[in-house]
């Protein structure tokens, strides 16, 4: 089972999705007569999207989006790709930029640059997770579900190896299965 | 105008200098290798004795970054030499990535045969975990 790659719980399936109900009922709120767009990063929102979309009981509608990721690509010097746009116009809309998890911050960043050459009257983000140790780019986060430590998580969307996307919960991923080893 | 690795490479002090430069080249972030030195300590004469040059500066964030791949234990001294710049230059934003960071940031990138690599050409050990 994935379960024994896990190292520790650092969220449970219940905190999640309790969370995610409250982001899901303050965006109902604040976008009641708005009709936004959530536009998700492919592979790893996609959970956190349907729950919190589920959670928003008002009418908006939902774009994905892929970029390539640094590591995947294989170049040397490559430049960040989209690998899948926008399926419909977001010119004078509302938008709401939907993250599994903000690190660096160096994707949303491109991201965010490429969203606003497309005319939205708005962007804003909601992320599950906050990772805020290594950031690199300033992000203003709108909605936050954790802010959480420097670990290497996984679950609820998130990968290592296109694997543990699955989980229901936000897990730690044991070193040893990367490879490492404990420090001297 | 600032330097990327398309514009012609600088000498970088280290590989892994070599490979942030090319994740921020990646992600269409602007940076410059090691622009400015900023004096830390004078001796009685006025003469700077001791400066830091950050490894990096990207303009667009305006922020600095220094690199250090040194094990936790000898990253004492440069520590001292962040900690007096910020008391000295209070308006210069400057993040410190450790070892530990820039492996998390290899493994995140799936990246690890980077280290791999580069922890055999400098003699040392296995991977630590981040």
């Amino acid at each position: 089972m994935i379960d024994a790659d896990v190292e520790e719980v650092l969220l449970s399936g219940e905190q999640v999705q309790a969370r995610v109900a409250e982001l899901g009922a303050q965006l109902a709120a604040d976008y009641a007569e708005r009709d936004p767009v959530l536009v998700s990063v492919l592979k790893g929102s996609i959970v956190f999207l349907a729950d919190l979309v589920r959670a928003m009981p008002i009418p908006l509608s939902i774009d994905l989006m892929e970029v390539s990721s640094y590591g995947a690509s294989t170049e040397s010097s490559g430049q960040v790709r989209i690998l899948k746009d926008l399926s419909t116009p977001i010119a004078g809309r509302d938008v709401i930029v939907v993250e599994d998890i903000i690190d660096t911050g160096l994707t949303l960043n491109y991201l965010l640059r490429y969203l606003a050459d497309k005319g939205p009257a708005s962007v804003r983000i909601v992320c599950l997770l906050d990772k805020p140790a290594r950031r690199l780019a300033p992000i203003e986060i709108d909605y936050r579900g954790f802010t959480i430590a420097d670990r290497f998580v996984i679950g609820y969307g998130l990968d290592y190896g296109e694997r543990y996307r699955n989980l229901p919960y936000i897990g730690v991923l044991r070193p040893s299965v990367y490879g490492a080893v404990a420090p001297e | 105008m600032a330097a990327t690795l398309n514009q012609g490479s600088p000498r970088f002090a280290h590989q892994s200098e070599a490979e942030l430069a090319r994740i921020l080249d990646f992600y269409g972030v602007a940076w410059r290798y090691e622009p400015d030195i900023f004096p830390i300590s004078w001796n009685a004469d006025g003469a700077v004795v001791e400066s830091f040059a950050p490894d990096f500066y990207l303009p667009e964030i305006d922020i600095y970054l220094e690199l250090t791949t040194l094990k936790q234990a000898l990253v004492r001294k440069k520590n001292r030499k962040l900690r007096w710049l910020r008391q000295l230059y209070p308006e210069v934003r400057v993040k410190l990535f450790y070892a530990r960071d820039f492996r998390a940031l290899m493994l995140k990138y799936g990246r690890l045969d980077f280290l791999a690599d580069v922890a055999a050409m400098n003699g040392n050990g296995p991977l630590n975990r981040p």
